[in-house]
């Protein structure tokens, strides 16, 4: 009974996993282990093309993490600014903290990607609207730069997840 | 049992992948991108609320017809979202078993901290912003019940409907995407953010961390309701009696 179940036992080239010799796909990593040439460069070709998605998501979290640390300079910089025209030592502290919190939150992303950047993005995106309770004509100073600033972020948290999730999902 | 989608064919053990045709094996729906636009369009509209009631605020000052009007908003807004999360909301309102002696000690911290926030970050505001009248009360003389209405719209509304924006909708689906942790560090932040102030985040942020462990532990909505209920009264009552103090101490 035991030689019975050995011989029909195998294991798959690609991932080892266990595996009956009659399937023509591995149920673990869908390796084409009984298939054609051309599944078998079909699989090869996806799993290129997987690898290159995980290091354009990876770029993209990069890309958004500078952002953050480019948004925490800005703050710390207008804060000097703001204080030098108004002499308010407010203005100056709410700026420094706001530097603070975007400085926090990319060190963070460096752990937990997702949840940073989208904190993140919700925090630029309170900032803005802030501004606009102030100054109305806020909204459409830089205009460009927000959009360009809110969809790198939104890419790299969505990335972020994708990512999570592929690890999650080995294969 | 799963069964791949393409072949039909079916298998009794977890696969990744088809042994026939190589398809992958989806075992749910992945619809993550579908809560994060969720979140994301849940807080714009709080945020565009407010922005739009700051305006109408400044239009109509002192109005009763005002004030109840953006309530009602509000309150639509949250049940609008949470009616499509409304099995997992349900779930929220279970009692929760008395532990008198544990909910004792919740309101405990919750007055001291009421307290110390009351105290050091009242003076704080008063440091910062002279000329402004911050007393919760007072911005409610106008009314004929000036106690009772305040009461009305500081402790016993926020509590309800805050809580369950933050710490019930926001919080399940942050749950469903990163760890409880991260979910409750998002909550609190997102709770602190949408008070639009620079000092309210500094003793908002851990007040609403309390709240989400609290949510988390108990896995209910009576208990930080109760708690930020407890902490709001406190407020309202304290204005009160300054603000009494102050006018006797005028005449």
């Amino acid at each position: 009974m035991e030689n019975e179940l050995l011989s029909n036992a195998n294991n798959c080239s690609f991932c080892k996993n266990s595996i009956d010799k009659d399937v023509v796909f591995c149920p673990e990593c869908g390796h084409p282990e009984n298939g054609t040439d051309k599944q078998r460069a079909q699989f090869f070709a996806k799993r290129a093309m997987k690898k290159n998605k995980k290091i354009d998501d990876e770029n993209k979290i990069s890309s958004a993490r500078n952002i953050l640390f480019i948004l925490s300079g800005i703050m710390a910089v207008l804060g000097f600014i703001i204080y030098s025209n108004t002499d308010n030592i407010i203005d100056l502290a709410i700026n420094f903290f706001v530097a603070f919190i975007y400085l926090t939150l990319a060190f963070w992303s460096e752990q937990k990607p997702f949840i940073a950047l989208l904190i993140g993005l919700i925090l630029y995106i309170t900032i803005i609207i802030v501004g606009f309770l102030i100054d109305p004509l806020s909204i459409v100073k830089g205009i460009l730069w927000k959009i360009v600033i809110i969809s790198l972020l939104a890419k790299g948290m969505h990335s972020a997840l994708e990512l999570k999730n592929k690890e999650n999902n080995r294969f | 049992m799963s069964f791949c989608i393409r072949c039909n064919k079916s298998f009794n053990t977890e696969v990744n992948f088809c042994t026939n045709c190589g398809s992958k094996i989806e075992k749910e729906k992945n619809n993550n991108r579908n809560i994060v636009d969720a979140i994301l369009g849940f807080y714009i509209m709080i945020v565009c609320y407010i922005a739009f009631s700051h305006f109408i605020y400044k239009a109509y000052q002192n109005s009763l017809f005002t004030e109840i009007l953006l309530e009602v908003i509000f309150i639509g807004i949250i049940l609008t979202f949470c009616f499509f999360n409304l099995k997992e909301i349900l779930h929220l309102y279970k009692l929760p078993s008395i532990k008198i002696n544990l909910y004792l000690k919740y309101l405990l911290i919750t007055v001291f901290s009421c307290l110390l926030i009351y105290f050091s970050v009242g003076k704080l505001n008063e440091l910062i912003f002279p000329d402004k009248d911050l007393n919760i009360f007072s911005s409610y003389l106008y009314l004929e019940n000036p106690l009772l209405w305040s009461l009305f719209f500081v402790a016993i509304l926020p509590p309800i409907f805050e809580e369950l924006a933050f710490r019930g909708y926001l919080f399940n689906l942050l749950l469903k995407l990163t760890s409880p942790k991260s979910t409750i560090v998002a909550t609190a932040f997102l709770f602190a953010l949408i008070h639009f102030s620079f000092l309210s985040i500094i003793w908002i942020f851990p007040f609403g961390l309390f709240l989400g462990y609290l949510r988390k532990k108990h896995d209910t909505l009576w208990i930080p309701m109760l708690v930020h209920f407890t902490h709001n009264f406190l407020v309202v009552m304290l204005d009160f009696y300054f603000h009494n103090k102050e006018l006797t101490e005028l005449l």
